[in-house]
Order: structure tokens, then sequence, then C-alpha cells
């Protein structure tokens, strides 16, 4: 910087890279409405689950150090793994669903970018005031004014970051605890990672990312489009009904100057969370938030025109032809959808609340006894996945005269609960040879139906 | 007035935008890779078979899992962002 000659450059690249920050502007109307009970049933969900109980637990915790998660009432482990995995895939066709019906309704109303975008901006509003004020005082000189304004939504927003990661980590233990530990300093290291890591992230993507993160780094953004149709319902600005646009008095019969309905106030702009032009078509910056249709509704409603110049259309519907949002496509997703829930359902409320691992000792391959017996060992894990505690049977069955050692008649394991038996299994010389497969089974004392087998092998001397 | 605002509405260079398109990328796919690894092992059970005497806890564990699947993603994505973008352009005549 200390030759003449360079002092233009980074301006310059200032100029090139920053350009324009979008100031969206307030508005109100019926889907700003809508939006906005999304953003807060979402977010208060949000923060305020972890806190619910369910018989002195905490209701949804997802226990990683101990690997059990607790969902109300149901109490899953890593082996129940699968449901997760089908509850993903569920969530996964119930978007492509939503995405068909109605394009981007999941961006402008329920992606946490969005929801915690909301937050952030409405923030902002508080403490810096509407869109020109905001505008201003980006502009001004430092003074104690700015100083004040930027200082107190900093403040805002921080607080606001700190507390969404506390909530989060409050979803992987206790969080009531956690608040203690908070108030006595005394949080372990990973926690406090991690609260704070998520808290960062949400006072970068939400406070200064904002639409950019929808615009470069969203990978549904890009593909969404593969999923819609020409019946799909999106926001469209009504070209044939607006054009020519132009400005023009109230009084002015329109049809006489030959304009179209719009008036050009270009309030749909100002209101766009990503600066983007509606009337221009449809473009993939376009999260589908519908300010821009409050927004001109607003101004037909002045203007004495009819509402819906912006406005959820197909397609097809503005090129006038047949449009149907009942379409083939909607049931084979909604029946697809339909089936893996209740497949989910069933198999999670019919499911043996036992789990058994039984895992063969690498270290011999077998024992000869004396009396012509051979051994073999294993560890024999019974998982008792109920709340209750529990009396359970071991058998083990596949080779004549085998009998099991190691381990009672009858045997408890308290309610999620974890117990480790070191069992041996016996058998006659004459009856053991080469691999020969085995099946353990437990099953509860009180209910014989509620069992399981777990398949194993024996190893005996090959002749 | 206001489409003199949002002229050159504010875009990411090049750079910028590949850096963060890594980043984000390759944190989601390392975020599912740990739970899906993590579903089936155990990192005490997993650090217990190295019979390294290693004072790691569960949450540990995770951590470092998921910073090591973080690093080898991000690794993948930049070399296969950079190979893409440094890549010899396609003469336009033999298109």
């Amino acid at each position: 910087m200390s030759t003449p000659a360079n002092t233009d450059r980074p301006r310059a690249a200032a100029l090139y890279e920053s350009a324009k920050k979008i100031y969206p502007r307030e508005i109100k109307g019926r889907f700003e409405s809508l939006s906005k009970l999304a953003t807060n049933i979402l977010l208060g969900l949000f923060y305020f689950v972890p806190w619910l109980m369910w018989d002195e637990r905490q209701a949804f915790l997802f226990d990683l150090p101990a690997r059990k998660f607790y969902l109300l009432g149901l109490t899953l482990w890593p082996q129940d793994f699968p449901y997760l995995a089908l509850l993903l895939i569920i969530a996964a066709l119930l978007l492509f669903f939503v995405t068909a019906l109605a394009g981007r309704l999941w961006c402008g109303f329920a992606c946490p970018q969005t929801a915690w975008t909301e937050a952030f901006i409405w923030m902002e509003q508080l403490t810096e005031g509407t869109r020109s004020q905001r505008m201003k005082l980006d502009k001004a000189p430092w003074g104690w004014n700015k100083l004040w304004r930027k200082g107190s939504k900093q403040l805002l927003w921080i607080s606001f970051s700190l507390w969404t990661g506390f909530s989060f980590v409050g979803y992987f233990m206790p969080i009531r605890q956690l608040g203690l530990d908070i108030l006595a300093f005394s949080v372990a290291g990973w926690t406090l990672f991690w609260g704070l890591f998520y808290g960062f992230a949400t006072y970068g993507n939400a406070g200064y990312m904002r639409e950019q993160v929808c615009k470069y780094m969203c990978p549904y953004a890009r593909f969404q489009s593969a999923m819609f149709d020409k019946d799909t319902l999106i926001i469209s600005y009504d070209e044939a009904r607006g054009e020519p646009r132009g400005g023009r008095k109230r009084a002015v019969d329109r049809k006489q100057d030959g304009l179209g309905d719009c008036i050009d106030c270009k309030l749909c702009v100002q209101v766009c969370p990503t600066g983007i032009d509606i009337r221009d078509g449809l473009q993939y910056d376009c999260i589908a938030c519908a300010a821009c249709i409050d927004a001109c509704d607003s101004i037909m409603d002045k203007m004495d025109y009819p509402r819906g110049l912006v406005r959820y259309t197909t397609e097809n519907a503005l090129n006038g032809e047949p449009s149907r949002v009942l379409r083939p496509r909607m049931f084979v997703y909604g029946a697809v959808i339909a089936f893996l829930t209740i497949a989910l359902f069933t198999s999670m409320l019919t499911r043996t609340p036992i789990i058994l691992d039984v895992i063969r000792d690498r270290n011999t391959l077998y024992r000869e006894l004396p009396g012509d017996v051979i051994e073999n060992s294993y560890t024999v894990k019974v998982i008792n996945q109920n709340n209750e505690s529990r009396d359970f049977r071991l058998s083990v069955d596949g080779v004549s005269g085998l009998t099991l050692d190691g381990v009672a008649e009858q045997f408890t394991v308290d309610g999620g609960d974890v117990l480790s038996l070191p069992v041996r299994a016996r058998t006659e010389r004459d009856s053991a040879y080469g691999i020969m497969h085995i099946t353990f089974t437990v099953s509860a004392v009180d209910d014989e139906t509620v069992s399981i087998t777990e398949d194993s092998r024996f190893l005996g001397p090959t002749p | 007035m206001v489409s003199e605002e949002y002229r050159g509405r504010r875009k990411w260079s090049r750079n910028k935008q590949a850096v963060a398109t890594v980043v984000w990328i390759s944190f989601l796919t390392a975020a599912v890779a740990t739970m899906l690894f993590f579903a089936v092992f155990d990192p005490i059970e997993l650090l217990a078979s190295f019979d390294a005497d290693l004072d790691v806890d569960r949450q540990g564990g995770y951590a470092v899992g998921f910073f090591f699947f973080w690093i080898i993603a991000a690794g993948c994505s930049a070399t296969t962002a950079w190979l893409v973008r440094t890549a010899p352009k396609r003469d336009a005549q033999n298109r």
C-alpha cells in the first residue's frame, strides 16, 4: 500500500467481489403470516423439545456417550439403525413429493437456513430499523447511534447463537444437567466445542451468508428442478397480463394507454431475500418464499386491479393449457410414502424387545476336556430393550448333546441394560467334528413368544 | 432506482464458491459417514482392539471420527474441483 499506484487496486477488487448487500424489505401479507407461523413453530420446537420430560428422563435424547436413543417411551440401540435409515428414506421421498406438488416449499417455509435467517433478520429490524433505515445506517459514518444499533444487533445475534448451540447439544446430553454445568463453569471440552461450533455456524449462516448458502452451497437448490414438471405449482409473474409494464397515475385507464397491469413499482424486487426479479421468469435463486406475491397483491389492491399478477400457478396454466395438480406422479409418490411409513411403524411396534449378540472367542478353536468332552467359548450379549427388568433363559441347539456352562437357568437383565455372559458350550467328542452351525436362543421367562435366535459356529477336531 | 441498487448484486468469486462448496459438501458427507460408521462400530471397542493405551472416551472417539471423515471428504472434493477447473479447455471447433 506504500506506492500510490497500488492504492486503487483493493478498492476495485472490493467493488467486483462484494458489490451489493441485499436488504430485504419488510412486507405484510398472507404468505408472510404463513412463513412467520412456520418459523415460529419450527424454531419453537427446536428450542423447546429438549426440555420435555418423559418419566424422570428427557423425552428426546440422543445419548451418544451411552449409545442409546430415547424417543418418548422408546429406546433405540445402534442395532436399530435400519429404522433411522428408513425414516430418512421416507423424509427424502416426502421432499420429492412436496417438490413435485408445489416446488420449493421446503426452501421457503421449512428449511432451517430460512427459519434462522428470518429470525436473524427480525433481530436486525428490531435494532437497525426498516430496509431504508438499514441502508442509510450502513452508509452513515461511525458514530454513537451506529455503534449502539450495530452493537445491540451483535449482542442479540450472539446471545441467540449461543442459546442455539446450547439447545443443540441439549439433544445429545441431558439439557438440565448441561445448564447446571455451564453455570458452574465445568463443561467438558468436547461438549463446549460442539455447542460453540453449532452456535458459530448459525451466526455465520443466518447472520451473514444467508441467501448465498442457497445459491452456492445447497445441493437441493441445484437438483430440485429435476423434480419439476409442467404441472408443478411455481411462483410466477403473469407476463401476458403484466406487460407492457410502466408507471401510471391511478386514474388512468391502462387499456387506453396500452399498458399491462404491472406498474413497475419494483416492490417485488425489494422484498426478495435473494435479490432477484421474479418478472424475469423462474430462476434457481428463487427460494419460493412468496414475499413477492404478498408485495404485488398489496399494490394490486391499491390500484384496484385484481390480485394474482404474481401468484402460485403452473407452467401449463400460464400457457393456457389444461393443468391438474393430482396427476399419476403424485399418486405413485404418495403410495410409496404411505407403504414405507406403515412398514416402519408396524416393524417398530412389533419388534422383539431383545437383542442377542454371540461372539465366538477367537483365541482358541476348541478345548478338549477330560472325559472326551469338546468345549467352545463364547461371549453372549443380551440387551433388554424394555424399560423394565426381565428374566430370560438361554439355550443352544444344533449339535446333539450340546449343553451350556457358565450361565444360570434363569438370569435377569435390567431395563435398557446389556448383560455380557461368558458362556461355554460342551458336547461329547463323538458328536463334534469340523465346523458345525449352532443357534443360540434367548427367550423371556414370562412370555415364551418373546424370543430371538442368533447363529454361531461350534468347532470340533477334524478326523 | 432499485434496478440500479441490485445491478451487480453481490456475487461470490469463483474461488470463494469453490472453497465454500468443498467445505460444506464434505461436511455433510462426513456427518452421514460418521453416523453410518458409528452405528456399527463403538469407538471404545474399536480402540480396545488396537491394544493402544489411549485415554479416549466415546465423545472424543466420535469427534476424531467426524474430523477424520471431514478431512478425507474435503481432500477428495478439493482435488476433484481443482482437476475439473484446471482441465484443458476443449477446442471450440472440435466440440
